[in-house]
């Protein structure tokens, strides 16, 4: 028993010790600093996450809250003229239990509200991962760590593997190997400038590819194309028109003595082409397509057939992997350029393009890297993305936050989805009208106001306000008025934050005895003031 | 809208000209106006819009409203020329401007014709730097030139269905208007104008006039006169009544301009950062005050007062920090009394500290160029104490009510708010010193230094948060007015305590 108090005693000195308190108060108010700093550079959440809500924080938290326990136990049995401190203590112990229990038991998120559709979904702010087994009816949730760094999962499940989970996240290109080169499938990178302006244009041909074989920049539309294909841009014929085969990437651009002019269907013009030993007839002015033999349009084919005349109005240009080719309007001609080594200057602005990297054994694509997120005029700018990489037999790939992945996996479909945690109310609200008024003659806003309708189910329904500094109140949770959005539709949708503190009473508690403990230690209590000229004892 | 050719026909070519020139006058300046939301006489808005464009209040010998009117009627065709020259304040701007390093404006004419330039370099710059900013306020100074010489600045009231409106200058002078108020006067438009003055002031009454008084009578100059005397009487005369006398009326006029301020917006003065370097110079002489009357120790109002007299500099010289202008509250922070009750507490105990700021630095440098004696160096260190008590108790309410509004507004009694966590921080480091003394570790020779560097951290609180941490990590290039302020204030406070840690560790 006595080795108990005696160890207590230790226990008891060592927290309640006033050296420790000091040491306490500035680690703490030194991580609070920190934090604000990371709060300015990366945004809320990371702050959140690397601090505010980290372990470690928690720790500091704690290591207060014993140094304020033992300092009041150490200066027990009650002394008079410390009630002051005691009421302090207190009050700093009821505090810190409040915020405990609002920490382990509130709720804080926030609840989307669109135009007149009933909502009852709150958004927390822990991520999840959900993986779907629609044929089975089966769904699997993984609770994603809150921290701020890229964090290695392991988690297996029926021969998916969630290896990482990336909680900011920046999408950038990366080239991932083909398993069999085909040059008819490569990707390049362009760079397009001219003196004001410059971008890099990322194309590719690999159907698994993030990227694109079209892009518009303004008014310039540029094509990728097989590397084949430009031979046939380099002949010069009367219609202008090429054909080609999208599985053997050959092409023709065939002269008046190729062509056999058939009746016109409806109008149209329908013409005959001898093209790799077959005869394949064409639309010309309608379709790339070509007809099958019931003379309609055959998606299947992979014949496509085009005039160049459509691409001599705007701008246009066309690139074959190291080539170029485009319609030159002052000379009325059209231009091609094999193998560019130099830049190649375009008849737009000054515009010149050269090749950055051109390869067939790996196709480009996004692929989330972890990125500190930063902050600019309150907007996060950079990082906004989460994302969890998943493997399923030996094939790695990503899962972001902003749309679900589905997956064949032997036969079967399964999907994955990135997003934050819910929380679904037993009842549901359905905003009626947002509505924004303005400061007179000018557009800053100056109020905002959602008129909602709160369904009870058997309790009927009531209509409800919620406005700043008026939210709604049922049931424990309270619904705050916080931002707002424009639908595609037109009319405005509104965001609640929604709050639910168990802790709430405690902590007002806690307050009221730090601020009257304050003023009874500080102000009430006589303490010997010293006059001019003398010493203290 | 109209041309002079219209004005022509209407009113013969001199015969304009004369009444323009006529109708120009300062009798306009309590002509009532919109901007900004808030409805103001046209003194006003002609002196803050001036301002803004130019960095002055005049445009030669013109009166602010002078040249505002004059220069809306620009947009029926009146050939006038004023030398409006248009402030640049970014040395690289005025580089990209072709002006000269030390050429602080430039003449709006030329400053048009560059304006491809700036429009260019804007889209070039990705990064939001100071750079950025300054040529985003080059145009928005541009822009609001426009708006004047094309008579959308200036807002006309005009009475519908019993209601007053606003509508621009532009879309008020109509050939229709005119011919109306033919004959009615010795000029219409001089009719058309009091008429729109009598109607708003039949439905509407005098009450906009207010701000005209506040800005001409300018109270808070003449408070920091007062309190310079007050000061300068306290340490030169050992009798008190003049001191008195003047400290008294400088509280007086300070009332009064406050009382203004809160009759114009309808609001507690405590919403911008202008506003709370006004409360805090007051409260601060208010506690220096009450203190006095507790401990009778005249020393505190000494420090109140100069702690006054530093806030009314701030506020007469500080402009391109702190906007003394009146401008409507985001909908957060409207009809809020804990919002209110929780500013004014952590104002006023920011105010108790900066007079625990002020006494350790005097007692610091004091020290440090001549021998304080033991016992009245004790005392002084007491005296400290007594106000770092006012303030960490005023702190400590006010963190709470901090709470205690983020909960009602917002739902969470805390939520990490950078604000906030500043003040708390505060509020730790105050804790600390206070804890500390108690230990070995902060002697009376160790808390005077501490106390006169902790202020810092109110300063990060109260400025910081606003012209570092808020404006992000592009922008901190320490070239904006709030950045260098602080910037020197932790070098000057730096710069003391390392030169009297000297002379301890040498003695």
């Amino acid at each position: 028993m006595n080795i108990i108090i005696q160890y207590y005693r230790k226990v008891e000195l060592f927290f309640g010790n006033l050296k420790f308190a000091v040491f306490i108060i500035l680690l703490f108010a030194a991580s609070l600093a920190y934090g604000t700093f990371m709060e300015s550079y990366h945004g809320t959440e990371y702050a959140n996450r690397l601090i505010y809500k980290s372990l470690w924080f928690m720790g500091i938290q704690f290591a207060m809250f014993l140094s304020i326990l033992f300092a009041t136990l150490i200066r027990l049995p009650f002394k008079k003229h410390l009630a002051g401190f005691y009421v302090i203590h207190a009050g700093l112990i009821t505090l810190f239990l409040g915020s405990y229990v609002t920490y382990h038991s509130g709720v804080d998120g926030t609840m989307t509200l669109n135009p007149n559709l009933p909502a009852r979904e709150i958004q927390l702010n822990e991520d999840e991962f959900k993986i779907q087994f629609p044929s089975k009816g089966k769904e699997v949730t993984i609770a994603l760590p809150y921290g701020a760094f890229e964090k290695e999962l392991g988690y297996e499940y029926e021969g998916i593997r969630i290896n990482k989970f990336l909680p900011f996240a920046e999408n950038e290109q990366g080239w991932i190997p083909v398993k069999v080169e085909d040059k008819t499938q490569s990707s390049t990178q362009y760079l397009l400038y001219n003196d004001n302006f410059s971008e890099k244009l990322t194309l590719s041909l690999h159907p698994q590819s993030d990227f694109n074989n079209t892009q518009r920049l303004g008014p310039l539309n540029v094509h990728y194309m097989p590397e084949t294909l430009l031979g046939c841009f380099d002949d010069n014929t009367q219609d202008g028109l090429i054909i080609w085969n999208g599985e053997t990437s050959g092409c023709m651009s065939p002269g008046p003595s190729d062509i056999r002019k058939l009746k016109s269907i409806n109008g149209r013009e329908v013409i005959e082409v001898s093209f790799e030993g077959r005869q394949i007839r064409f639309l010309p002015t309608m379709s790339p397509l070509p007809l099958d033999d019931k003379m309609e349009l055959n998606e299947l084919s992979p014949f496509r057939i085009f005039s160049k005349k459509m691409f001599e109005t705007a701008p246009h240009l066309f690139l074959f992997g190291k080539n170029a080719a485009f319609f030159n309007k002052e000379n009325q001609k059209w231009e091609s350029h094999a193998s560019i080594q130099k830049d190649i200057e375009l008849p737009w602005m000054g515009f010149k393009v050269s090749v950055l990297e051109h390869r067939s054994d790996a196709y480009p694509t996004m692929v989330p890297v972890y990125t500190k997120p930063i902050q600019d005029n309150s907007q996060v700018i950079k990082g906004n993305l989460k994302a969890v990489e998943v493997e399923i037999e030996g094939q790695r790939f990503w899962v972001n936050s902003l749309e679900p992945v589905a997956y064949n996996k032997n036969g079967e479909r399964v999907t994955f989805e990135l997003s934050k945690k819910q929380l679904l109310l037993p009842y549901e609200i359905v905003l009626d009208q947002f509505k924004m008024d303005t400061d007179p003659g000018t557009n800053n806003p100056a109020s905002y106001e959602s008129f909602v309708t709160l369904f009870k189910g058997n309790e009927g329904s009531t209509k409800h306000r919620v406005f700043m500094n008026n939210p709604l109140k049922y049931k424990d949770f309270t619904f705050y008025q916080a931002s707002y959005f424009q639908t595609n539709e037109g009319p405005f949708g509104s965001v609640l934050s929604v709050n639910f503190d168990p802790g709430r009473f405690w902590k007002y508690l806690g307050s009221l005895l730090l601020v009257l403990g304050s003023i009874w230690h500080f102000v009430i209590r006589k303490r010997p003031h010293l006059k001019p000229g003398e010493a203290s004892a | 809208m109209l041309n002079i050719l219209l004005l022509i026909s209407l009113l013969s070519g001199s015969l304009w000209a004369q009444s323009s020139l006529n109708f120009c006058t300062k009798d306009l300046e309590t002509f009532p106006t919109l901007s900004g939301g808030r409805e103001k006489p046209l003194f006003v808005l002609a002196t803050e819009t001036l301002k803004y464009i130019t960095g002055e209040t005049k445009v030669g010998d013109l009166s602010s409203t002078e040249a505002f009117c004059k220069l809306s009627l620009k947009a029926f065709g009146m050939p006038l020329d004023l030398p409006i020259n248009v402030k640049v304040e970014h040395v690289e701007v005025r580089k990209s401007l072709g002006m000269g390093p030390d050429q602080t404006s430039v003449p709006v004419g030329e400053l048009i014709q560059k304006r491809d330039i700036i429009t260019r370099e804007l889209a070039k710059i990705k990064e939001n730097n100071s750079f950025k900013k300054e040529l985003n306020k080059v145009q928005g100074r541009l822009q609001t030139y426009d708006a004047i010489v094309s008579a959308r600045a200036w807002n006309i009231p005009i009475t519908q269905d019993g209601k007053i409106q606003f509508i621009p200058l532009s879309e008020f002078i109509t050939e229709q208007r005119i011919a109306g108020a033919q004959g009615k006067g010795s000029n219409p438009i001089e009719f058309l104008f009091r008429e729109a003055k009598d109607s708003y002031l039949k439905i509407k009454g005098e009450h906009y006039l207010i701000e005209l008084n506040y800005f001409k009578w300018n109270l808070f100059t003449w408070s920091l006169l007062l309190s310079i005397l007050a000061i300068m009487f306290f340490i030169i005369t050992k009798n008190k009544i003049p001191g008195i006398v003047l400290t008294t009326l400088s509280i007086a006029f300070q009332i009064t301009a406050m009382s203004m301020r809160v009759m114009i917006s309808g609001r507690a003065p405590i919403t911008n950062m202008y506003e709370t370097v006004m409360f805090s110079g007051f409260g601060a002489l208010i506690i220096s005050i009450v203190i006095f009357f507790m401990r009778k120790e005249i020393l505190f109002v000494v420090a109140g007062l100069a702690f006054n007299v530093l806030s009314l500099m701030m506020m007469k010289f500080a402009n391109g920090m702190l906007d003394e202008g009146i401008s409507p509250l985001v909908p957060v922070l409207r009809d809020n009394f804990w919002l209110s009750t929780h500013v004014t507490t952590v104002i006023l105990s920011y105010a108790a500290l900066a007079l625990s700021w002020i006494l350790a630095n005097s007692l610091l440098i004091r020290s440090r160029f001549r021998t304080v004696s033991s016992n009245d160096y004790k005392y002084e260190v007491d005296l400290i104490y007594t106000s770092i008590k006012f303030g960490v108790v005023l702190l400590s309410a006010g963190v709470i009510l901090g709470g205690v509004w983020a909960d009602y507004s917002w739902g969470r009694f805390w939520g990490w708010d950078p604000k906030e966590t500043w003040s708390l921080i505060v509020l730790l480091i105050y804790m600390a010193i206070l804890h500390g003394k108690y230990t070995t570790w902060i002697p009376a020779h160790r808390f005077v230094p501490l106390v006169a560097g902790a202020f810092m951290s109110v300063m990060m609180a109260w400025f910081g948060v606003n012209y570092i941490l808020a404006s992000g990590l592009h922008s901190y290039g320490f070239s904006e007015g709030g950045a260098v302020f602080l910037g020197s204030f932790f070098a000057i406070q730096i710069l003391i305590l390392v030169s009297c840690m000297k002379k301890r560790t040498a003695a």
